[in-house]
Order: C-alpha cells, then sequence, then structure tokens
C-alpha cells in the first residue's frame, strides 16, 4: 500500500479544513464571542500536520482503489477530530468524546447532538457546528476535487467511496468539473432558501445555520426546540420544501439545467421517492387527524416530519414522540429508506430499495418458473447482476452492522425503542430517533462513552455507505498478504 | 475540446491516454461494460456503453457538440459509419481507423467524398516506420522533419564508444559532423542537455541532422552499421505485409516467415518478389535452417509479445545486425534494459499521428501550424516542427534577445533546403521549418518556447 500518496491527500484535505474554520472564526470576531482563541489553535494545528504531511509529493503516485477508500475513511475521522477541538478547547462542549461525536454527527450530516442546551453555546461554534452539515453533505473530498484545477487520474476511486448511492456516473467528462457543477447546484440552492428564509422574516444568522442543517440534510438546529421553536408555517414549508430538494439525486439538477425537463421527469427513483413521500403523509395525516388535529395542522406537522426523516435531515417541527404508533413507524421505516442516491442525504436510498424490491419479485418469478430470466431494470435499463448483488449485499451489511452496535448500546441498559432507534437515527445520518431520551425532544448526552464511540461510528459508516469505514477495521486493509 | 473516442482495444486506450493528458473532454464508447470501468477508473474521462454507431448512443457522448470523434473499433466497416453517423448528428471532425488493405487504396476517396478527415492505419504506419529504420540502421530509432530532410535519431552509449565521457560542446570538435544532441536519457530522467553536459555509459542520446551528417557522425563514434540487404520478417500478418512490400520495391531480399500455410499461399501471391516461408518464425530450428546468422536485419512481428522478444534476443546472440521488435504492450519500460535496441509499437506509432492531428485541430485559430510531432523517450520529451508564420512577433529577433523557456532547445531551422544550428545571433524568417525539442511541456504554438 503506498502510505505517502495517502498521507500527502489527507494532509491536502486537513489544509482545506483549516481554510474553512477561518469562517467561524471571523464570525467569532463579528460576535466578539471570545472563543476565537480556540478556532485559531484549531486552525494552527491543522496547517502544521497538513504541511508536515504534504511537505513532500510522494514520487510513486500510484492510487488504486485499497488507497481510496483508506484516504476517504482516515479524512472523515482525522477531520472529525480535528473539528472537535474548537469545542473542547473553548470549554463549550467539556468532554472531549462529546465533542468528537457532535463533530461527527455534524460532519455526517446526522444532526444527534448530546447538548441539552443548545442555545447558550457562543455564536460562532453554533455557526461551526452547521457549518460542518454543509461541508459534510456533499462531501469534502468532492470539494477538493471541484477546486483543484487538474485531478489525478485515479480520483474516481475517492469520489466513488464519498458518494452516495449504488453506482456513482459523472455528470461531464471531467471529474473536476463535474464536482464543480456539484458544488455550484448546491450553493445556489442553498443560497436560494436563505434569501426565502430571510423573506420570511427570519434574522441572517438563523436563516443561514438553518440552510446548512437543510443543504447538507444534516438537522442541527441552533434553538432548543428545532425548528418548533419559530413557530412559523411559513419557515417549516420553505425548510420542508428544501429538505426535499436537497433529497433529490443532483444529477436531476444537472439535467434540468441542461434543459432535458423530460429526462429528469422520468427518473423513476424521483417518482418513487416522491410517491413513498405522499403515501407517509397521508397515513400520518389521518393517524393525527383521528387524535383530534385539525386538516391543516395534521398535513402541517406531517408533511414537515416526513421530509424531515426521509431526506435524514432530523429537523423537528413537533414532538413527534408523542404520536399515535402507526405514525411513529411509519416514521421509523422512513428512516430506513432515505434519500435519493447522489443527494446529501443518508439512509440506505431508494434506488437500492427499488432495485431490492425488484429483485426479490424477480426470484418469485424465478421460484415459480425455474427456467426463467429476467433483468432487474430501472430507470428502462437493465440493472447489471453485480450491482444487484452488491444492493442486496449492502442491505444485509446494514442489518448487521445494525445489530452489533445495538448490542454494544445495549450495554446502557435502556429501553428497547431507544437503544433500537439511536442506532438505527445514527446509522441512516437522521438525527433524533424515538421514545423520551433520544426523541425528538431529548439528547443523546445520557448514553455512555461507550455507546457514544460505536454511535460515532456508525455515523461514519453510514455516511461513507458502510464499506470504507468496515475497511479500515479488516486485517485486509493492512496486511501485505492482500496487497 | 469535447473528443469521443469509440472503441477501447489497445489503440483506443493508447490515444484516450494521450488525449487525457493533453487536457481534452474525453467520452469514451465501447461495448464491454469492464472495458469502459477500467478506462474511466483509470484515466479522467466519461464513460458509456454501448455501439458507437448507435445514435442514441453517440447523443449520451455528446456528438451533436463534439469537435472531434476516434473511431478505433476492431471493424473498419463500423468504423466507417461511426464516422458518418457522427458527422451528421454533428460533430465536426471525424477520425477512423481502417487497417484491411482492401480498402488501403481509397484513402482518398474516404476522404473526399464520405468526408472522413483522417484515416489511421496503425499497421500501415508501423511499416513506414520500420522501413524507415531499416534504411539507416545505424539509430536504434529514426524520426524524421521537414518530409525527411532533418531527422532525430537514438543511438545508445555503449562503453566503447569515443563520445563516453565527454561534455557535449567538445562533441563537434571531435567528430567534425554537423549534429546537435537534443535529449539524453539516462536510467529514468530525460535531460535537454546544455554545452557542458557530460555524456556517460549507458545514456541514450537523441541526435538531429542530416541523414549524411547523422551518418558521418556515427561512423566517426564507431556506432555505424552497414546497410541493410538481407531482411528476415517473422510473421505475415497487416505489418508483415506493407513491410515487405516497401523493402522488396526497393529491391532488398526478403525472406518472410509465416505459420498459417494458406496466408503464405495468399502472401506468394501478392507479393511475387518476396521469399515466403511456411514455418514457425519463432522455432529455433527453423530460424537456423533458414540462416538466420547471415541476414542483415530480423523484424519479429508476430501476434504475440513474447515471442518477438524471444526471437528477437536470440537473433541478437548469433550477431544479426539490426533487430526490430514489435510489442503491443508498449507499458514495459524494461525492455530497453535487455538489450533490446529497437522496439516499435503500432498503437504509439498511430497515437503519436492523431495526437498531432489534435493540435493542429485545436491551434487552427493561430497561426504557427504544428507540422510534424515525435514522441521520444517513452513519450516524456517531444519533438515538435513548425513552419513560422508570416507576421509573426518574433520574426528577425535573435535568439539572445528572445526570452527562451527553460528545458527546452531549438532543434534546427530549415531554410530554403539549408539546414541551420541556431546560435545567439540568429534568428527565425517567416516560411522557416523550426524543430523544437521540449521535456514535459506540451507545445501547441510557436509562441509556447517563450517565458
Amino acid at each position: 500500500m503506498n502510505y505517502k500518496i495517502i498521507s500527502y491527500n489527507i494532509g491536502r484535505i486537513l489544509l482545506v479544513e483549516a481554510a474553512l474554520l477561518i469562517l467561524p472564526a471571523i464570525v467569532s470576531i463579528i460576535y466578539a464571542d471570545g472563543v476565537l482563541a480556540s478556532f485559531a489553535v484549531t486552525i494552527a494545528a491543522l496547517t502544521v500536520t497538513g504541511l508536515l504531511a504534504t511537505k513532500k509529493k510522494p514520487s510513486n503516485k500510484s492510487l488504486y482503489a485499497k488507497e481510496g477508500y483508506i484516504i476517504v475513511a482516515l479524512t472523515w475521522v482525522l477531520m472529525s477530530l480535528f473539528g472537535a477541538l474548537p469545542f473542547y478547547l473553548s470549554g463549550g462542549i467539556p468532554n472531549f468524546i462529546d465533542a468528537f461525536f457532535e463533530t461527527v454527527s455534524g460532519f455526517t450530516t446526522t444532526g444527534s447532538t448530546i447538548l441539552s442546551n443548545i442555545e447558550v453555546l457562543p455564536k460562532s461554534l453554533l455557526f461551526w457546528r452547521s457549518f460542518t452539515h454543509w461541508i459534510g453533505g456533499m462531501g469534502i473530498l468532492v470539494f477538493v476535487i471541484a477546486i483543484m484545477p487538474k485531478t489525478e487520474n485515479s480520483s474516481m476511486h475517492v469520489m466513488r467511496a464519498e458518494v452516495p448511492g449504488p453506482t456513482v456516473g459523472k455528470l461531464v467528462s471531467k471529474l473536476g468539473a463535474s464536482a464543480r457543477i456539484l458544488y455550484g447546484i448546491y450553493c445556489g440552492l442553498s443560497i436560494i432558501q436563505v434569501i426565502l428564509l430571510l423573506a420570511g422574516g427570519m434574522p441572517l444568522f438563523d436563516s443561514i445555520c438553518t440552510t446548512f442543517g437543510t443543504a447538507g440534510t444534516g438537522g442541527f438546529g441552533i434553538l432548543n426546540n428545532s425548528i418548533e421553536g419559530y413557530n412559523s408555517l411559513y419557515a417549516e414549508m420553505v425548510i420542508g420544501v428544501f429538505m426535499l430538494i436537497f433529497g433529490i439525486n443532483f444529477n436531476l439538477y444537472y439535467l434540468l439545467l441542461m434543459r432535458q425537463f423530460k429526462q429528469a421527469l422520468k427518473s423513476e427513483e424521483l417518482r418513487c421517492y416522491l410517491g413513498i413521500v405522499a403515501g407517509a403523509v397521508i397515513i400520518i395525516s389521518v393517524s393525527l387527524i383521528t387524535r383530534n388535529y385539525t386538516i391543516g395542522s395534521a398535513f402541517r406537522y406531517a408533511f414537515f416530519q416526513v421530509a424531515s426523516i426521509i431526506t435524514t435531515t432530523g429537523f423537528s417541527s413537533v414532538d413527534f414522540g408523542t404520536w399515535p404508533i402507526i405514525a411513529q413507524l411509519v416514521l421509523l421505516f422512513l428512516m430506513f429508506v432515505g434519500a435519493c442516491a447522489g443527494s446529501t442525504g443518508g439512509g440506505i436510498k431508494v434506488s437500492r430499495l427499488m432495485i431490492l424490491v425488484k429483485s426479490g419479485m424477480r426470484d418469485i418469478k424465478k421460484a415459480i418458473n425455474p427456467r426463467s430470466i429476467e433483468t432487474v431494470k430501472v430507470d428502462r435499463q437493465a440493472v447489471e447482476e453485480p450491482v444487484v448483488k452488491s444492493v442486496s449485499v449492502f442491505f444485509a451489511t446494514y442489518i448487521i452492522v445494525l445489530a452489533i452496535s445495538s448490542a454494544f448500546v445495549a450495554l446502557d441498559g435502556r429501553d428497547l425503542t431507544t437503544t433500537l432507534t439511536s442506532v438505527v437515527s445514527c446509522l441512516g445520518n437522521i438525527g433524533p430517533g424515538l421514545g423520551s431520551v433520544v426523541g425528538p425532544a431529548g439528547n443523546f448526552s445520557s448514553l455512555s462513552m461507550l455507546s457514544k464511540i460505536v454511535l460515532s461510528f456508525d455515523m461514519l459508516a453510514g455516511r461513507l455507505e458502510l464499506i470504507p469505514m468496515l475497511m479500515i477495521f479488516t486485517p485486509y486493509a493492512w496486511s501485505r498478504k492482500y496487497n | 475540446m469535447n473528443i469521443i473516442i469509440v472503441g477501447q482495444g489497445k489503440f483506443g486506450t493508447t490515444i484516450t491516454k494521450q488525449l487525457v493528458a493533453e487536457g481534452h473532454d474525453v467520452a469514451v464508447i465501447d461495448l464491454k461494460r469492464e472495458k469502459v470501468v477500467s478506462v474511466v477508473d483509470a484515466y479522467d474521462v466519461m464513460g458509456i456503453c454501448g455501439n458507437g454507431a448507435s445514435c442514441e448512443v453517440l447523443e449520451e457522448a455528446g456528438a451533436a457538440k463534439a469537435k472531434l470523434i476516434i473511431a478505433a473499433t476492431n471493424s473498419d466497416e463500423l468504423n466507417i459509419l461511426v464516422c458518418l453517423t457522427a458527422n451528421k448528428m454533428g460533430t465536426e471532425h471525424t477520425i477512423a481507423r481502417v487497417r484491411n488493405p482492401d480498402y488501403a487504396n481509397q484513402h482518398q476517396f474516404l476522404r473526399n467524398e464520405l468526408g472522413i478527415n483522417m484515416i489511421v492505419n496503425p499497421e500501415f504506419e508501423t511499416a513506414n516506420e520500420i522501413s524507415r529504420i531499416i534504411r539507416f540502421p545505424s539509430a536504434a530509432h529514426l524520426d524524421s522533419f521537414a518530409r525527411g530532410k532533418v531527422e532525430i535519431a537514438s543511438i545508445r552509449i555503449h562503453s566503447d564508444n569515443p563520445l563516453c565521457d565527454i561534455p557535449v560542446y567538445d562533441l563537434r570538435k571531435k567528430t567534425k559532423a554537423k549534429v546537435l544532441i537534443c535529449a539524453v536519457q539516462r536510467n529514468d530522467d530525460v535531460f535537454i542537455p546544455s554545452g557542458d553536459f557530460v555524456l556517460k555509459f549507458d545514456d541514450v542520446i537523441n541526435i538531429t541532422g542530416t541523414r549524411s551528417e547523422l551518418a558521418s557522425f556515427m561512423r566517426q563514434c564507431g556506432v555505424y552499421k552497414h546497410k541493410v540487404k538481407n531482411v528476415m520478417i517473422i510473421g505475415g500478418g497487416r505489418i508483415g505485409y506493407y513491410l515487405a512490400k516497401q523493402l522488396s520495391d526497393t529491391g532488398r531480399n526478403i525472406k518472410l516467415i509465416e505459420h498459417n500455410e494458406s496466408r503464405c499461399y495468399n502472401l506468394s501471391d501478392i507479393l511475387p518478389d518476396v521469399t515466403v516461408i511456411c514455418g514457425d518464425g519463432t522455432d529455433q530450428d527453423i530460424l537456423d535452417e533458414q540462416r538466420l546468422e547471415n541476414q542483415d536485419a530480423l523484424i519479429a512481428l508476430t501476434g504475440i509479445d513474447e515471442e518477438n522478444i524471444i526471437v528477437s534476443m536470440y537473433a541478437e546472440s548469433k550477431g544479426v545486425n539490426k533487430v526490430i521488435t514489435k510489442v503491443n504492450r508498449h507499458s514495459y519500460s524494461i525492455l530497453n534494459d535487455i538489450g533490446l535496441e529497437t522496439i516499435v509499437s503500432p498503437q504509439i506509432v498511430a497515437g503519436n499521428l492523431v495526437t498531432r492531428y489534435v493540435r493542429a485541430l485545436q491551434n487552427s485559430a493561430y497561426h504557427a501550424q504544428i507540422q510534424t510531432l515525435h514522441k521520444l523517450v517513452n513519450g516524456k520529451v517531444e519533438a515538435a516542427e513548425f513552419i513560422v508564420p508570416e507576421n509573426a512577433s518574433y520574426i528577425d529577433i535573435p535568439f539572445k534577445d528572445l526570452n527562451l523557456r527553460s528545458s527546452l532547445l531549438i532543434g534546427c531551422i530549415m531554410r530554403n533546403g539549408k539546414i541551420i544550428f541556431p546560435g545567439g545571433n540568429d534568428v527565425m524568417k517567416a516560411g522557416d521549418s523550426v524543430i523544437v525539442v521540449t521535456a514535459n511541456r506540451i507545445l501547441e504554438d510557436l509562441h509556447d518556447i517563450f517565458e
């Protein structure tokens, strides 16, 4: 394995993180909230480490799939370790494991928090906390590919490991240009959301932070009771719609920009995604109406919460922990479903589930007529068998990771709902779970340190789609034997 | 520039690699998915799986807006169809690989009547290259400029060579030949030598000059090889056919060894002056029986690289004066180290042609068009020939006043059929052809040579 190219690439990303940290440092200067020093120290630490790692350009530039995965996995871990420093050094979060959990939750766009009182945090730390969502949403390595003038030929390995979905395509022939288009769309949509929120009377700082949380489908609010605190129908609708927008495959926006509207609207995944949203909204609205909600408010809460959970954002406009069981169950299912491939959302992804269901149907047909041959089709195109297989394996691995992690969290001795949904929520990068402890009204602070570490791992594993994070814990990645 | 490359065989991937390195936006099309995946993994290109002649696939690849399409599938007819289809869809320029000798005489027709801008026949070009080397066997490689008036030859310095351990500026005094050393390969590094550069044992040097000056230079350094009269060619494929024809037309004695009997009959029918031998040319007994040791040159052209290499090594050991080896997988750089001096790869030969075309296409908006382009030292060095345009800003200014880039050398200037090795007081004039040698840079225009 080429260790030098790995450390060189990671070093370069740490330098980018140092540059990104300048933004919250500026916020700190503007609000004079007294935590500038901790940002300065972090930036210095990142710069020194980054410069040391990138001092010498490695002569052996070979970078294969394995190096790509390891770069991605280690980058995310190191980025979170350094990103946690401002919280820890400033005393905003006195325990380092807690700070790490919070940062991982930020970068992976989960939005689970260990803070019980968010509002007391200095403004710049709140900004950094939300900003990590925005960075993590589209992926920092994609960002690096976008800003580099010329991408190395092997960068595809890195991109593939970071962009979610069963298959990764390029928009245009050059990877760098593709990444720039993705970030262009991302920035454009974010700016529109900020403007719309400002128009609804939300303060600038809140609009920006909320947009970061929405765009990355993260879910960190800057008020203790999330979006509920604004109590504004307008804000909820804007955020709800934008959550859904950020949960759609970004390639479709490129098609729209290219004026290929028909092709974009034909996307089977998009239709399926919107179908699931509509179905879930109807079921939950009906169940809420039976609980004496008015039709209007039932729809309002159901729509916002469905959008928030299926896109794995995790904002809450109401404590859905008190909803009827059927509504909670639908939300739990949505946690597994997740957003579209190629979006900023997490979860298993709609396209994977489509392939899974279709290949299941095919197997039933095959049982009836064993000689029949049928390809699984998405968008009227055959999905190759290796992809179908990898989707099944992904699903199985997802469940196994879920089971093992739950066993660790179960050592805390909480009730079944808390144990299970905290893991589901972290692995799917959603944020709040169900129940009184980790539900929308609660937080993760009371869990044990072991649970927090396991859940941090789950968040990273979920964001990077399992393989990179699992890989670094296998001997295959490090042993010479498997090179 | 948006370029579509259809077909990712050996030739397709070679040009993909070269064009990506030059910074173009490349989309590749191939029928085999594994092929597309491996190319997309290795190079920064967009991959599309499908038939390159289908409108749907071409549209996905962006044929309507592409500047150039290169059809390099293994079927000539499909390649022509790809070019015609893409051209009608809006692609500006088309290049087709057409290899069947049956079509060899209708390239003009394909160009003028069907509108295919360039026809590439890698086997034919390779045969050209080999016959050029055969005509001047002293050099390991020979590339020509200005329609053959100037050539770049590469030779390896052996330990008993008088050039060993002398600085470059002593060279002309010592040999009295009007040549210039323009690039030196030492192990894996290349140098564009300045005057005080000292040549060492085992360096490979590239020298420019006219054919006669080069020959006199080689004679004085003791690396001169006698004219090749008797040639043995192993393998009667397309290259073998073209080469045997070219060499026998220039009056050489050709012995062509081919395995397949019916192909032998076919060859003897179309090559009446060539001795066609039916047998396994990689079999030592047959080589001995056919008097390998009496040959001036052996050219190994079978379809299998390993056999070509083995046969070549055997011929070297038998003292054959000139041995030329065809290798398809040119990525192995160790071949030079095991003593094989002259290695020819059809993909590289044809790839250079395509690259030259693409560069000329790119700067057709400018003035100084690239005339010839050769890649030396495994592609690390480029030698390019330009014609100085009228009213260019650098005309008539002495070189000492021009701010030339480093790691770059003016190989020579051709003016009215005379060759000039420019010193500080020389100038460029309109209509001159200038040969520029450079390492690690891409030249598109003569302007690129200035700071």
